[in-house]
């Protein structure tokens, strides 16, 4: 008998980016996965601003200030601290969770089945709730002083 | 969808010959389904009445052994324990579960995760290796100790987490969340003493510490086994072994048998009050 | 037991970023709201304010403390996401070292900025 090769059939990173039918906790890890690489891009970037141009004093600082303060890069700085917010939040709630800390205790199944993830979802929509205000407080602070 | 009236549905499932070496593709069917036909009454219709090359696990057909593991409108489900009704749709896409090597049509290749599954010892695991291999009494476990870990014992081992893991679709070297569930419900479980021999396996960056609770796996579970759960009570476990926090306790005593009673009767006996 | 070590640092990392990377964003970013509790910042981001600070030794040491967190909590991070991606075992030693290396030099020379800002 002809030995047969199966074929490859993972996900990649697809299975990373569609979180097609799964329900809340999927799309969170998809979003905290893009926050975290997105602020480490800003952070290189901010480090380089903030000591090669300001290692050089005040001109060179003051004319960096000026090209920065355009609103294109003021929606940037206005992302990424939206970013940072739901990061630290949902960090603060995997933390909890991954430490048993936020989780159901370990019953026997009785159907329809319901998982921990599922019963504290509550707690999980107060965390998003509490990012949606902080959000909201940025938003306002970004406007009134001056986008 | 009445019992008596029957809709007609297409079916399409997608076909991958291995002796062809092409690439898979889809192929339609129309099943006439009624009322409490499972997705898996219609693969078997196809394969009697429209194309008996067509090749798919299944095996009990009430959700019990683990075998019938597929993608089903983009979402794993057992195909026995799936009703076509509760798609609201006239046409079902069915494929193999992702992450796992296709051999043909619907069937995946599970070696790789029988063999993750065997590398962190489901099994008892005692320090008296004598104890162990030829034992004598039975264990002492309260119904408390049982519970801690019950839900876990569960698992079917239909594969349908690791399908829906995130981690699992771009690691190879993942364990998976059955695996690292079955870790857990045997370092719970209190008749074990085998911690130390388990963790060295899973605690490291391809195991358990790629988790990221996307909660994926405990969402698609046919059984409600929430290997969510287990995989962080075994980061836990691993955490508070690690930090030397809180006290080991020690795994469950043996209990002698019970004392012959002279009795020859299969119950105890009792005097009969003389009025 | 190094790799349990290494996640329980970002955990660790990650609340001491939670306040201190909060501190600074409430200071850049939150005046206005800060002005209704009274609290007067003068324009964080003026060059006026920058001499101020980078002559105390206290926000040095902050700088200098929120720098290293964040950098081990970021680099951890981008390690994790690049070895989900399975590399082979030589491809990940040498992710693991470059990320190091790379780590060590961002940090050795944004900690000499503020340093070397407090004698100017």
């Amino acid at each position: 008998m002809r030995q047969i090769r199966p074929r490859q059939n993972y996900l990649g990173v697809g299975g990373w980016v569609w979180a097609g039918n799964y329900k809340l906790e999927r799309y969170l890890y998809i979003l905290h996965r893009v926050t975290g690489l997105g602020i480490l891009l800003f952070l290189l970037v901010h480090l380089i601003v903030t000591t090669f141009f300001r290692i050089q004093g005040q001109e060179v600082w003051e004319k960096a200030m000026t090209v920065l303060n355009n609103p294109l890069f003021k929606t940037g700085e206005f992302l990424v601290a939206v970013a940072f917010v739901y990061h630290a939040l949902n960090g603060l709630r995997l933390l909890l969770q991954e430490l048993g800390l936020l989780m159901a205790k370990p019953i026997p199944p009785i159907y329809p089945y319901s998982d921990s993830l599922r019963k504290k979802r509550l707690w999980t929509m107060a965390i998003i709730g509490i990012i949606i205000i902080l959000c909201l407080v940025f938003f306002y602070d970004f406007i009134v002083g001056g986008w | 969808m009445d019992k008596q009236k029957t809709e007609q549905i297409t079916f399409r499932v997608q076909r991958y010959n291995p002796e062809n070496g092409s690439k898979p593709y889809i192929q339609e069917f129309i099943v006439p389904s009624s009322r409490g036909m499972t997705v898996l009454d219609g693969l078997i219709y196809i394969k009697e009445n429209l194309d008996s090359t067509i090749a798919f696990r299944a095996s009990c057909r009430m959700a019990i052994c683990g075998s019938c593991g597929m993608l089903i409108n983009n979402y794993p489900h057992l195909a026995c324990h799936t009703q076509i009704e509760e798609f609201h749709s006239d046409r079902l896409t069915i494929k193999p579960l992702p992450n796992f090597p296709i051999i043909k049509d619907l069937v995946v290749d599970l070696t790789p995760f029988f063999e993750i599954h065997k590398a962190i010892k489901p099994y008892i695991l005692r320090n008296d290796l004598e104890e162990m291999e030829n034992p004598v009494s039975e264990y002492a476990q309260s119904h408390q100790e049982l519970e801690n870990f019950l839900q876990f014992t569960y698992c079917i081992k239909c594969g349908i987490c690791v399908s829906a893991c995130p981690t699992s679709a771009s690691d190879k070297l993942f364990h998976g969340p059955q695996a690292l569930a079955q870790c857990y419900r045997y370092c719970a479980d209190n008749r074990d003493d085998g911690e130390l021999e388990r963790f060295p396996v899973v605690g490291t960056d391809h195991g358990v510490w790629h988790c990221h609770l996307a909660g994926a796996c405990s969402e698609s579970c046919p059984k409600g086994v929430d290997p969510a759960l287990a995989i962080q009570l075994l980061k836990r476990r691993l955490v508070s072994r690690t930090l030397r926090l809180g006290k080991k306790k020690p795994p469950a005593s043996t209990v002698p048998p019970p004392a012959q009673s002279k009795s020859k009767l299969p119950f105890p006996e009792f005097a009969v009050k003389q009025d | 037991m190094r790799y349990t070590y290494l996640w329980l640092m970002q955990l660790v990392t990650g609340v001491l970023i939670a306040v201190l990377l909060g501190i600074h964003m409430v200071m850049q970013h939150l005046e206005d709201i800060l002005g209704f509790f009274r609290v007067n910042l003068n324009d964080p981001a003026s060059w006026q304010s920058m001499i101020e600070r980078s002559r105390q030794v206290i926000w040095a040491g902050i700088y200098i403390a929120l720098l290293a967190v964040v950098l081990y909590h970021a680099l951890n991070g981008l390690r994790n996401v690049i070895l989900e991606l399975t590399p082979s075992v030589r491809t990940e030693r040498v992710v693991t070292r470059v990320i190091v290396a790379f780590g060590i030099i961002i940090f050795a020379w944004a900690s000499y900025v503020p340093i070397a800002l407090l004698s100017r």
